[in-house]
């Protein structure tokens, strides 16, 4: 007999993602994903001024603000044909790449590693043994005895006082955990020491931001930083000497770290790389502009279709006339008026509420899709483009991590494929500001002094796009200018394409896609399906947002 | 010693912006010395935790949804949210500041001493004023503040303004460069004076 099994929320951060599933015989056959929250933050933007955009775009969410920011003023700059100075665009590159780096370091340890990882079984682990296994993968500090000692002594208090907070619903003990309690106490040591390396990650951006965790520094046309290397006030030699220093800090710890601690998830759940594979269809932009237009990048994007063997399009520059015509979003399923397909220079975001049907509407999340197709969007679509456009370091690490886990391109449709190209992304984050850092200061030194070109926003009307490959995806803002204020404007997130519900098809989205066939251990706890989801990094603040005034940070779980 | 004033909330979403529309209103009015750092938080929870780790004095800034009459002033202490002794639901990501606080304790990393200055809201709309209430609450929050500035010995300075606001948006924005969306709000908020 088939049961229905609800999860509310299924995400640990910012936002309210709910999770229906169908289940027969302990195995998933359907599947609903629905935003509980209503999305229109954009409508604040109507009759704005156009220079303001990416301040108030940078709000949408607090874990995003300046991946929102940056896809903000491209928007514009796109509308307006803006030329952005080399010292400008290598600028927001490092900004950008450093915020990866700390994004996908809190996604792993602090959003999706206790899926894996039994912080309850790091109680009865030897610490003697957690340290002579550490220092047998890699001889990155603080792994000795006493470390370990420390970690699990600080644990226990907790776990006696009752203070386990945000631990508290946790699956501990549950029979799909599969590391040894020596293993989950490395991991849940390395979680707790992702703290400091992701708050390094912060320091290195908020030098470029006057000591603030939001960017303050962009400017329709570049940057308003400008790099001094004498003057005390601004950008100079010691602060630069400063995000190296931090940048370098954390390099070192996604290398020696976080890649083996995902090498040791990959081997011990290798089953996950059969689990959890969805659409096969992928979306992703080319990230890193090398030139002044937004023309030339570091990694090329690509959209791949799973009944074609090879790419389908190579997305090679941000104008991409095949890409932005080819966008709609539909909300068939989703709370609003006008259900029919619409480009998002034309969307709207007028919502009508009914309540919640599995046959109907059933999410605040609209559904958009690339030629009626469902895509999947996010590291794995990343990494892909990067492999069939010869990008040669991801290609590397690919071949690299391939054989070592003895898999291919093919698994990277899963679960667990997901979170290892997540872990290649913060990896080429990593080395990817290291290049941008000096990019910047040989410019400076060859005499470029140009941060910006000043940009007046003329009369007249403008449509443009600002694409920006985020680290949970493709991220793109419609903006429609008339005299100077904003007509209308749409952001398209990364996780309402993975979100997304059904479309006027039918056709269900990539989260939906992923879960079926999942098979579960114990109905009542649900595990597997949060591992899947959470493989997504799924960060529903933006895909919709509003406020939930019951608050709600337990996970409801209800078997019907 | 270092103190952190930490302003948190959407400033999309009215009064549930207060805690950075106040840090706004601060920085605009005073200078504070070095040791302060004054934080636009934002709705960051942990992803800001290194303005909140090993300070000795943390202020967070931020709103309550208590039941309680809209702009009454609510004060706990550390121990108060620590103990997850809070009456009520605090605010939307506060889920993600009682997360940092908890796990700032697991590293022993947790400011010395830290107080939750909130207010409770009016509006929750999508919007980027605060409404008229939580706008005169301002100036309640920044004497509550200053107070307990003042008690720690740190010297503060208002800022003379008040005259040619009305100058031009420029010089404005010289004012206040930090806050780019606020902008408009402080001047208007002064000019009525």
């Amino acid at each position: 007999m088939s049961k229905k099994i609800t999860i509310d929320p299924v995400t640990r951060i910012e936002g309210h993602l709910r999770i229906d599933v169908e289940v027969d015989n302990n195995r998933v056959t359907n599947a609903w994903s629905s935003a509980q929250m209503f999305r229109g933050i954009e409508t604040i933007l109507k009759g704005k001024r156009p220079e303001d955009a990416w301040s108030y775009a940078q709000r949408f969410c607090g874990v995003c603000t300046t991946v929102h920011a940056i896809a903000s003023i491209r928007s514009v700059e796109n509308a307006l044909n803006v030329e952005v100075p080399l010292n400008g665009q290598y600028l927001r590159n490092l900004m950008i790449s450093m915020h990866s780096m700390q994004d996908h370091i809190v996604h792993f340890y602090h959003l999706s590693a206790l899926d894996w990882v039994d912080i309850i079984a790091c109680l009865k682990a030897d610490p003697k043994k957690a340290s002579l296994l550490a220092e047998s993968i890699s001889d990155f500090g603080g792994h000795g005895v006493d470390d370990f000692k420390n970690v699990q002594e600080k644990l226990k208090h907790f776990v006696d006082s009752g203070r386990l907070g945000i631990f508290a619903s946790g699956y501990w003990g549950h029979q799909a955990m599969r590391l040894s309690p020596e293993e989950n106490l490395l991991l849940f040591a390395h979680y707790l020491m992702a703290l400091d390396y992701q708050r390094k990650a912060a320091q290195a951006v908020a030098v470029i931001g006057g000591k603030n965790p939001h960017i303050q520094n962009l400017v329709v046309g570049g940057v308003a930083t400008a790099v001094n290397m004498d003057n005390m006030a601004t950008l100079n030699v010691e602060r630069l000497s400063l995000i190296r220093e931090k940048l370098s800090e954390v390099k070192n710890f996604i290398d020696n770290v976080y890649m083996n601690d995902l090498v040791l998830l990959a081997n011990r759940y290798s089953e996950w790389f059969d689990i959890g594979s969805s659409v096969g269809n992928y979306i992703a932009v080319p990230e890193y502009p090398v030139d002044t237009y937004n023309k030339d990048f570091l990694i090329q994007g690509g959209i791949f279709f799973n009944d074609e063997q090879n790419i389908h399009h190579k997305i090679l520059d941000h104008s991409d006339d095949y890409l932005i015509n080819n966008i709609t979003e539909s909300s068939e399923f989703a709370w609003y008026n006008n259900p029919a397909p619409l480009h998002p220079w034309e969307g709207s975001s007028d919502p009508q509420f009914t309540s919640y049907d599995y046959n109907s509407k059933y999410s605040w999340c609209k559904a958009p899709r690339f030629k009626e197709k469902a895509i999947e969007t996010g590291p794995v679509a990343q990494i892909l483009a990067g492999y069939h456009t010869g990008n040669k370091f991801i290609k590397k690490e690919m071949d690299f991590y391939n054989s070592k886990l003895s898999i291919d391109n093919s698994k990277y449709n899963s679960t667990m494929g997901r979170l290892l190209a997540r872990g290649y992304r913060a990896k080429f984050s990593a080395d990817t500001a290291v290049h941008f850092l000096d990019k910047l200061i040989d410019n400076i030194a060859a005499g470029d002094s140009e941060y910006a070109n000043p940009t007046e926003i003329p009369s007249g009307e403008y449509k443009g796009v600002g694409f920006h490959e985020a680290p949970r995806g493709m991220l793109s803002h419609f903006i429609h200018i008339k005299d100077k204020k904003i007509k209308n404007y749409q952001a398209v997130v990364p996780s309402t394409w993975n979100a997304s519900p059904r479309d006027e098809n039918g056709v269900m989205g990539p989260y939906e896609n992923s879960l079926i066939n999942t098979k579960l251990a114990d109905n009542e706890k649900p595990l597997e399906i949060l591992r899947t989801i959470h493989s997504y990094d799924p960060c529903i603040a933006c895909a919709v947002h509003a406020v939930d005034p019951e608050g709600g940070d337990i996970v409801k779980v209800k078997v019907l | 010693m270092k103190i952190s004033i930490f302003g948190a909330g959407n400033t999309l979403l009215t009064d549930e912006g207060f805690g950075v529309h106040f840090v706004r209103h601060l920085q605009s009015r005073y200078n504070l010395p070095e040791n302060v750092d004054v934080v636009d938080a934002g709705t960051m929870g942990m992803l800001a935790s290194g303005f909140i780790e090993n300070y000795d004095y943390v202020f967070i800034i931020d709103v309550v949804e208590v039941k309680e009459k809209p702009g009454t002033v609510l004060i706990y202490d550390y121990d108060d949210i620590r103990l997850n002794k809070m009456p009520a639901k605090l605010s939307p990501h506060q889920i993600g500041i009682q997360e940092m606080l908890l796990m700032c304790d697991m590293r022993d990393v947790s400011p010395e001493n830290l107080k939750l200055i909130s207010v409770v809201p009016e509006s929750m709309e999508i919007g980027d004023k605060l409404s008229e209430t939580l706008q005169n609450n301002l100036e309640k929050v920044e004497n509550i503040l200053l107070k307990e500035l003042e008690s720690l010995d740190v010297p503060f300075y208002k800022k003379s303004t008040n005259t040619n606001l009305k100058k031009t948006t420029k010089y404005h924005s010289q004012i206040c460069t930090k806050c780019m969306l606020m902008g408009k709000n402080t001047a208007k908020l002064k000019l009525k004076k």
